[in-house]
């Protein structure tokens, strides 16, 4: 809600003056942090802390809460600091193609509205945004989360697609395993609500069709899978990186773990650091670590949406 | 179909024909923009996120004497019953976009922030009746949130007439009805009327009365507009220690 210039509130006189100078300190800082960004950033790691003082191994705080949105068949809301992430999903009844007669689909979409950032401009959507959603789309596949198999209604006839959109509200960094997370939520939260749908050329000379979905059930998902992206510099490896450190940084590894501890993907997008085994080790290490730190938020999360409903 | 009950006079929803749905504001949802709004009427949820004054992206359109207000009004996917695939530029969200911003701009004082640009974007996450509405509202908070200097601050209410009552803030069901929608944007101190918006046929006589409606609730939205600014201020002020 501050404007850029007042950088979210951190005062920082580690970095230049002591207490003494008050305002005239703060507004060197300030202007530090912009003129010599690398400098400064480099200073914070000498003393093993990061710009908003986190430790290096250290995620921001993570919260999830289910079912925002009233009109979707499941949604979550996430944020990792300031990162936020919408996820909705609507179920739609489609005809499935021959070769996959007995399967259902997923459409996974992610979108970067010009309120998330100012360097998105209307007009021209965020360079990142595309890739972000084929990288959502193939984890999400490949993790075999979902079996396809669970959205088939009638064989050949009838199966459900669900659609996934994700909106970034705010663009602070680490979009990727944000999106993530709000994906895996909204299909935790996706209830199948038992509507009943016709199905063309199935009416004449029956008068009565057993309904097909009758309960209202939730979708099965196996295999979760959750990410964590670090960055790294010279020799640092930086968890949960914000979108300041993301500007300094260059080289980032997103590690795709599931729930039994199986690497689902790997992404180094190039970077001038090269990663040696042992650093791509230590975020796959991190990468568990986290793992279970989101897979416990989504269960508290859960559990406290059921509290809700039964009360 | 029964808009109001005959005998109990209550609408679809529950509420009385001059009665508005519950709304909410809250102000600082977006960290990285200048000012930033949620604001919810009913169902019907609205993000607002401003930045500027800025620099003028498309330098041709610049101007010397005043600041550019720009706005973008987009719908997310699945924020109507049902999903729809929205396209960017459709002629709905245009009109909309090019409401919102002459409606703000009528309070903005432009002239003293030349040579810059101001960006609304609107983001509607829950559409049910009201947007329009909705997303004014929002970027009146979320331009106070940004401290763009403006004359007054602008709401926006709608109403409408079915059954032969004039119905206030009326939702997807009532709007889909068939009735007349007049939706009615006023600045509120000054008692001005900067956004005017009806279809279908009214009576002169009926449409003075529903278009009163519209303006009373205008005037209760302004109210609690000015209670949240009001409060967040308060918080502003006791972070600071002052």
């Amino acid at each position: 809600m501050a404007t850029t210039a007042r950088g979210g509130g951190e005062r920082e006189p580690a970095a230049g003056s002591g207490g003494g100078g008050g305002a005239a300190a703060e507004m060197e800082v300030e202007a530090y942090r912009r003129l010599f960004p690398v400098a400064y950033f480099e200073r914070h790691l000498r003393e093993s802390v990061r710009l908003d003082a986190r430790p290096l191994a250290s995620p921001r705080d993570t919260s999830v809460a289910l079912g925002l949105v009233g009109s979707a068949d499941g949604s979550a809301l996430v944020k990792f600091g300031d990162t936020t992430m919408v996820a909705a999903i609507k179920l739609e009844v489609m005809t499935p193609p021959a070769e996959s007669s007995d399967e259902g689909s997923v459409a996974v979409d992610f979108y970067m509205p010009p309120i998330c950032s100012p360097t998105v401009r209307p007009g021209r959507s965020a360079e990142v945004a595309p890739v972000i959603s084929k990288q959502l789309s193939d984890v999400i596949m490949s993790s075999g989360m979902i079996n396809l198999k669970d959205l088939c209604l009638i064989n050949g006839k009838a199966s459900w697609i669900a659609y996934l959109d994700i909106y970034c509200l705010n663009a602070d960094g680490s979009l990727f395993d944000a999106a993530l997370v709000s994906a895996v939520a909204a299909f935790t939260h996706c209830i199948d609500d038992g509507r009943v749908v016709t199905v063309p050329g199935e009416l004449e000379g029956k008068t009565k069709l057993p309904l097909v979905n009758k309960d209202k059930r939730k979708l099965m998902l196996n295999n979760v899978p959750f990410s964590l992206t670090c960055g790294l510099h010279k020799e640092h490896i930086l968890v949960d990186p914000t979108a300041e450190e993301e500007s300094i940084i260059e080289t980032f590894v997103t590690v795709v773990l599931d729930t039994l501890g199986r690497v689902v993907s790997v992404y180094k997008p190039g970077g001038s650091v090269l990663a040696y085994t042992s650093i791509l080790k230590e975020c796959i290490t991190l990468a568990k670590r986290r793992a279970q730190q989101l897979r416990n938020i989504l269960n508290e999360s859960v559990s406290a949406m059921e509290v809700d409903k039964s009360s | 179909m029964e808009y109001v009950n005959p005998l109990t006079g209550f609408r679809i929803d529950g509420r009385r024909p001059n009665e508005m749905r519950q709304i909410k504001g809250e102000l600082g949802v977006v960290a990285n923009a200048d000012g930033s709004a949620l604001f919810e009427m009913g169902n019907t949820r609205v993000i607002v996120a401003v930045y500027g004054p800025r620099e003028v992206q498309n330098k041709s359109q610049q101007s010397n004497n005043q600041a550019l207000v720009r706005c973008e009004y987009s719908m997310a996917n699945f924020s109507t019953g049902d999903r729809t695939r929205r396209q960017k530029g459709d002629r709905r969200s245009t009109e909309i976009s090019l409401v919102i911003r002459q409606t703000m701009e009528a309070s903005i004082l432009t002239h003293l922030m030349p040579r810059s640009e101001i960006d609304i974007f609107v983001q509607v996450l829950q559409a049910d009746g009201g947007t329009r509405s909705a997303c004014i509202n929002a970027a009146t908070l979320a331009l106070a949130d940004a401290g763009i200097p403006m004359r007054d601050i602008v709401t926006s209410c709608s109403a409408g007439y079915l059954c032969s009552t004039p119905l206030l803030d009326l939702n997807y069901v009532e709007d889909s009805a068939g009735g007349p929608d007049v939706t009615v944007g006023i600045l509120s101190k000054m008692d001005k009327v900067t956004l005017l918006q009806m279809d279908a046929k009214l009576p002169m006589d009926i449409f003075e009365n529903v278009m009163q409606l519209a303006i009373e609730g205008c005037k209760a939205i302004a109210n609690y507009i000015r209670e949240v600014l009001l409060e967040n201020t308060k918080q502003l002020e006791s972070r600071r220690g002052g």
